[in-house]
C-alpha cells in the first residue's frame, strides 16, 4: 500500500472542501469525488470510531475513576501480585517465541528445501490450529498430558509412571506452544522460499562448515520474517486468554489477572489499567518491528487465543 | 449476483439462530446442569411453566460479581449461590425481596425476613472419590489424608477465593484444623501443604472430571457424589473426613430489576414448591422444606452416624470474613 | 540430492512436531465418538455424546453461524469500499486510519470487550442481544477483510481500469460494481473465509461479552470442557472441527490457486 503513495499526481483538480481533499489526498478523474469517497468510508469510519475509539478512550478514563485515582495507571508496576503476573506473562510469551523460532526455523526451512512423498499433508497438519480458539488448545493439552492423556498412558506403559502436566506451567507452554507454531512456520516457509540457494552454494564453496552457513547466510535472510513472525507469536501469547482460563492452572497470566479483577470484585479500574498496560506493550512490540522490518510483514495470520 | 445471494443466506443465517424469543425466557445465573441436577430442574421448568432458563456454569462468586457489573442493567433474573454470597448480594443492593411459595416453612436461619434471599437446598461437604481412579491407593477417609504422598495429583477443589463450594471446603478445613472464622491460619496453612501435592484448582464444577477420572479426589458436596453413584453408575465413594466438616445451604434470589421479572418469580415459586423441593430430594439434596424429604432418598445416603461429624456454621459470620479470607488465599498460597 | 543424518533428524523433528499437533485432534475426535473413554476404545463407538451435544448446545452452534455470516456481511459491506479508498487515495491520513484499524487485531480481546461493557453495557437491550457480540466480531475482522482486498487492489492497475470505463462513459457507482469489485474477487474471497473462520473460533472477546442466551460456539465449547464429560466436551470439539475444516481447506486451495497463477504469470513472462 504505501508503494501505491508514491505516484504522485501531476494534475491539480478544481476547488473542493479544504478538509475532505486533504483527508483524502490528491486524486485523479475517475476515481470518484471525495464525497463519494467519504461515503465509502462511511460504515468503517463509524464503525471504528464508535466502537473502538471511543470505548478504548472511555477505559483509559475509567483507570482514573478507581480509588486510588490517577495512580491506578501504574499498578501493573506498584503491586507485587501484577508485576509477578507481568513478568511470568513476559518470560512465559519470550520464552514460547524463541521455542517456536528455533523449530520451526529448522522445519520449516527442511520443508521448503526437501521434496519427499507426504510434504504438503505434513504442511497442511501443521497448519491446523490457527483457526483453533485458546480453549480448544486447552483442551488439546489436556488430551496430551492429562490424567487420561496420550503421553501419560505412554509413559505409564514404558516406566510404569504416568507424567501428567497438563495443569502445570509446562502444560501452559505447551498450548501456547500449540497455537504458536502454525503462526511461525507459515512466516518461515514464505521466508526461506525468498533465499537464494545460489548463496549458501557460494559460501560452500568457499569452504565455510555449515554451521557458519546458517550463521551468516541463511539466518540473516531469514531474519525478516523470523522477527515479524515472533512478534506475532509474542503478541499472541501476551494477549492469550483461553488456553489459561481451560487449563485452570496457577499461573496468573496477565490476561487472566485482568479478567479475575473483573470478574471478582468488579475491579473496573485495576482491570482497565491492566489492559491498557498490555495493549500497550503488544502495540509496541508490533510498532518496533515494523520499524525494524518495514510494512507489511505484520500483516499476521489473525486469531486470537 | 453472488453477492444479493451472500446477503439472503446470511440473513436467512441469522434469522434461523434467534434464540426462541417466542418463548418465555428467564435468565439465571449459576443453573449448571451438572451441579444438584438443575439439568433436570430446568427441564421441569420448561415442561411444566414453559419457561425457557438457559443453563449457566458460573460460580457463585462470578454470580455476585456479575450482578454487582451489571447493576445498572441487569441481565439476570435470578440468581443461586451459597448462603454467604446471598447475603452479601443484599448488603449490595442487587437482589429485590420477593417471598416465594412455601417462604412460611422455611426455618429462620436460612432465610432473610424480608425475603432477599432464601434457602432451596442444603448439602454437607466431603471427599467425592472415584474409586476406580485412584491407581490402587485406599480411599482416603480424613482431611489430613490428601496430604498424603499416594495421591499426588490427584486432589481438586473448586477454587475457595470465588467458588462457594470452595469457600466453604475452606471452612470446614479450617475449624478440622483447630482454627475459626476469626482466624484463617490453619486453614491457609493446609492449603500450603496441599499445594505440594499438585492439587487441580477448577473454577468451575468439575463433575464430569471426577467420572472421567481426570480428577479422582474432589472436595465437594455429598448430593454430587450421590448423583454420581447412583444415577450415573460410576464407581464412586463420599466419605465424610474424621476430623469433621460443615452442612451449607444454597440459596436463591431475585435480581433487582431483571428484564423477565414476572418469569424470575414464576421459577422461584416453583422450585420452593412442593414439586421442586421433591425434584431436589430425589437429587440427593436435603430440601429446605424437610417434609419433600423421602424415604427413598434418604437410605441412599450415608448413615446418620456419619453425619454428625457435620456440624452447623455461622453463615452471616462466614459472610463477613469471606472477602479477608479471599485475600490471604490469593496471597499466601501460591 | 544427499540424505544424510541431517535430512533424516530434521525429518524426525518435522514429523515429532506434526504428531504433537495431530495427535491431540485425532484423539479427541474419537473420544466424541466411544462411548466410555475412561474405559477406552474398547467400550464401542457411538454418536449419543454427539445427539446430546446437539441437545444442550443447538443454539450456541447455530449462534455462531449466524453471527460468521452477520459479521461477513457487514465486514463486506465497510471494507470492500474501504480498501479502496485506502489504495486509491493514499496519504498519512488514510495511513493513520489504516493503523487504528488494525489495532483491534494486535490489542488482547479482554481489552477490547472490557471497552465495549464499559462504553455500551448500559444500553440493556443492546447488550443483551447478540449485535453486542457481533460487534467485538467486526472490530475484529474487519481489519482482514480490508488488507485482503486491499492487497489485491494494490496489486491491480485500478487507475488504468477506471480511466477506461470513465472514457466509456461509465459512472462512478457503474465503474465501482462492475469492474473494481468483480477484478477484486480472489481477495474478496480470500478475506470473506477468513472472516468467517475467524468469527466461528472467537473466543477471547466472545467470552467477556456473553450472556446464557448468546452463547456461541467456542463459549459453549469452553463450558463443556469445565463441567461436562469429556466424551461431551470432545463431540463437541469434532462438531467444532467438522464445521471449520471445509473453511480451512477452501482457504489452502484458495492460497495455492493464486500462487500458481501468479507463478504462470511468471513463466509467460519468461518465454516472452
Amino acid at each position: 500500500m504505501s508503494s501505491v503513495e508514491h505516484i504522485k499526481e501531476g494534475r491539480s483538480r478544481p476547488s473542493f472542501p479544504w478538509a475532505l481533499s486533504s483527508l483524502i489526498g490528491q486524486g485523479t478523474p475517475g476515481a470518484g469525488s471525495p464525497a463519494i469517497l467519504a461515503l465509502l468510508m462511511l460504515p468503517g469510519l463509524i464503525i471504528v470510531a464508535a466502537f473502538f475509539i471511543i470505548p478504548m478512550a472511555l477505559v483509559a478514563m475509567r483507570v482514573a475513576d478507581g480509588p486510588d485515582g490517577l495512580a491506578t495507571y501504574f499498578v501493573i508496576l506498584t503491586h507485587d501480585r501484577y508485576l509477578a503476573s507481568l513478568i511470568q506473562t513476559l518470560v512465559m510469551s519470550g520464552g514460547v517465541t524463541v521455542t517456536a523460532l528455533v523449530l520451526c526455523g529448522i522445519c520449516g526451512l527442511f520443508l521448503v528445501r526437501n521434496r519427499f512423498a507426504g510434504r504438503n499433508v505434513i504442511t497442511a497438519l501443521l497448519t491446523l490450529p490457527l483457526s483453533f480458539p485458546g480453549t480448544v488448545v486447552g483442551f488439546m493439552v489436556i488430551m496430551l498430558a492429562g490424567r487420561q492423556g496420550v503421553i501419560g498412558s505412554v509413559t505409564d506403559a514404558l516406566w510404569g509412571e504416568k507424567i501428567v502436566f497438563a495443569y502445570e506451567i509446562t502444560g501452559l507452554f505447551v498450548g501456547y506452544l500449540y497455537f504458536s507454531i502454525p503462526r511461525v512456520i507459515l512466516a518461515v516457509m514464505a521466508s526461506a522460499e525468498k533465499l537464494d540457494p545460489q548463496l549458501e552454494e557460494a559460501a560452500r564453496s568457499l569452504g565455510a562448515p555449515t554451521w557458519r552457513v546458517v550463521r551468516d547466510v541463511i539466518l540473516p535472510g531469514l531474519m525478516p520474517g523470523l522477527v515479524s513472525s515472533g512478534a506475532i507469536c509474542f503478541a499472541t501469547a501476551m494477549g492469550a486468554f483461553g488456553t489459561a482460563f481451560t487449563l485452570a492452572t496457577d499461573i496468573d497470566v496477565l490476561p487472566m489477572v485482568i479478567y479475575t479483577e473483573f470478574t471478582r470484585n468488579a475491579n473496573i479500574a485495576v482491570a482497565a489499567a491492566l489492559s491498557i498496560a498490555l495493549g500497550a506493550m503488544t502495540w509496541a512490540v508490533l510498532a518496533a518491528v515494523r520499524v525494524f522490518v518495514g510494512n507489511g510483514a505484520t500483516s499476521g495470520t489473525g486469531g486470537g487465543a | 449476483m453472488r453477492f444479493k445471494q451472500l446477503v439472503m443466506g446470511a440473513a436467512f443465517a441469522v434469522a434461523a439462530a434467534q434464540p426462541a424469543f417466542a418463548e418465555d425466557v428467564a435468565i439465571c445465573y449459576n443453573c449448571p446442569p451438572e451441579w444438584a441436577d438443575w439439568g433436570g430442574q430446568l427441564k421441569n421448568i420448561a415442561r411444566d411453566l414453559k419457561i425457557d432458563v438457559p443453563q449457566d456454569n458460573k460460580n457463585s462468586g462470578q454470580t455476585l460479581s456479575q450482578l454487582l457489573a451489571e447493576k445498572d442493567n441487569p441481565v439476570a433474573d435470578v440468581a443461586y449461590y451459597g448462603v454467604s454470597f446471598g447475603i452479601k448480594a443484599k448488603e449490595e443492593g442487587v437482589v429485590a425481596d420477593y417471598k416465594p411459595a412455601n417462604f412460611d416453612k422455611i426455618p429462620d436461619g436460612l432465610k432473610d425476613p424480608e425475603g432477599a434471599w432464601f434457602a432451596i437446598h442444603s448439602g454437607t461437604i466431603g471427599l467425592f472419590v472415584n474409586t476406580e481412579a485412584l491407581g490402587g491407593a485406599p480411599v482416603p477417609q480424613s482431611w489430613s489424608d490428601l496430604l498424603k504422598p499416594e495421591y499426588k495429583g490427584m486432589v481438586g477443589y473448586l477454587d475457595p477465593s470465588s467458588a462457594f463450594v470452595g469457600y466453604a471446603g475452606a471452612v470446614a478445613i479450617n475449624r478440622a484444623m483447630g482454627g475459626s472464622l476469626d482466624d484463617f491460619t490453619p486453614g491457609i496453612e493446609f492449603f500450603k501443604k496441599l499445594k505440594e501435592n499438585d492439587p487441580i484448582v477448577p473454577k468451575q464444577t468439575a463433575y464430569a472430571r471426577v467420572l472421567s477420572g481426570e480428577i479422582p479426589i474432589l472436595i465437594d458436596y455429598d448430593f454430587n457424589a450421590y448423583r454420581a453413584k447412583y444415577k450415573d453408575e460410576a464407581n464412586v465413594a463420599f466419605v465424610i473426613p474424621t476430623e469433621g466438616t460443615v452442612a451449607v445451604p444454597y440459596v436463591m434470589s431475585l435480581v433487582k430489576n431483571g428484564p423477565h421479572a414476572e418469569n424470575g418469580k414464576k421459577v422461584l415459586d416453583y422450585v420452593m414448591s412442593d414439586a421442586g423441593q421433591a425434584h431436589w430430594a430425589n437429587a440427593f439434596l436435603r430440601p429446605v422444606i424437610a417434609s419433600a424429604m423421602s424415604p427413598e432418598a434418604s437410605e441412599k445416603f450415608l448413615p446418620a452416624a456419619e453425619y454428625e461429624r457435620s456440624q452447623p456454621v455461622d453463615y452471616a459470620k462466614m459472610a463477613e470474613v469471606q472477602a479477608g479470607f479471599g485475600e490471604r488465599y490469593l496471597s499466601e498460597v501460591r | 540430492m544427499r540424505r544424510d543424518w541431517k535430512f533424516y533428524a530434521q525429518l524426525g523433528l518435522t514429523i515429532v512436531l506434526c504428531l504433537f499437533i495431530v495427535v491431540p485432534v485425532v484423539m479427541s475426535a474419537l473420544a466424541g465418538v466411544t462411548v466410555n473413554v475412561f474405559k477406552g476404545l474398547s467400550s464401542g463407538l457411538t454418536l449419543r455424546w454427539v445427539f446430546e451435544v446437539w441437545d444442550l448446545y443447538a443454539q450456541s452452534i447455530l449462534l455462531s453461524l449466524g453471527i460468521a455470516m452477520a459479521c461477513l456481511v457487514v465486514t463486506l459491506l465497510a471494507g470492500v469500499p474501504l480498501a479502496y479508498v485506502l489504495v486509491r487515495r493514499p496519504s498519512r491520513m488514510m495511513r493513520l486510519f489504516e493503523e487504528l484499524l488494525t489495532l483491534p487485531v494486535a490489542i488482547p480481546g479482554l481489552a477490547l470487550a472490557l471497552a465495549l461493557l464499559i462504553t455500551y453495557g448500559g444500553v440493556s437491550g443492546y447488550r443483551s442481544s447478540w449485535l453486542f457480540i457481533l460487534t467485538g466480531h467486526v472490530l475484529f475482522t474487519l481489519p482482514f477483510m480490508v488488507r485482503s482486498v486491499a492487497a489485491v487492489m494494490a496489486a491491480m492497475d485500478m487507475k488504468m481500469l477506471e480511466e477506461g470505463a470513465a472514457s466509456l462513459g461509465a459512472g462512478f457507482w457503474r465503474r465501482f460494481f462492475g469492474v473494481i469489485v468483480p477484478n477484486a474477487k480472489p481477495g474478496i474471497l480470500a478475506g470473506a473465509l477468513m472472516v468467517v473462520t475467524l468469527s466461528i473460533g472467537e473466543f477471547n472477546l466472545t467470552w467477556m461479552l456473553h450472556t446464557p442466551l448468546t452463547k456461541t460456539l467456542p463459549v459453549g465449547l469452553a463450558d463443556a470442557y469445565a463441567s461436562m464429560r469429556l466424551e461431551i466436551g470432545s463431540a463437541y470439539t469434532l462438531i467444532f472441527f467438522v464445521l471449520i475444516m471445509p473453511l480451512l481447506i477452501a482457504m489452502q486451495a484458495l492460497a495455492d490457486r493464486g500462487k500458481r497463477a501468479s507463478r504462470r504469470i511468471d513463466t509467460a513472462e519468461d518465454t516472452l
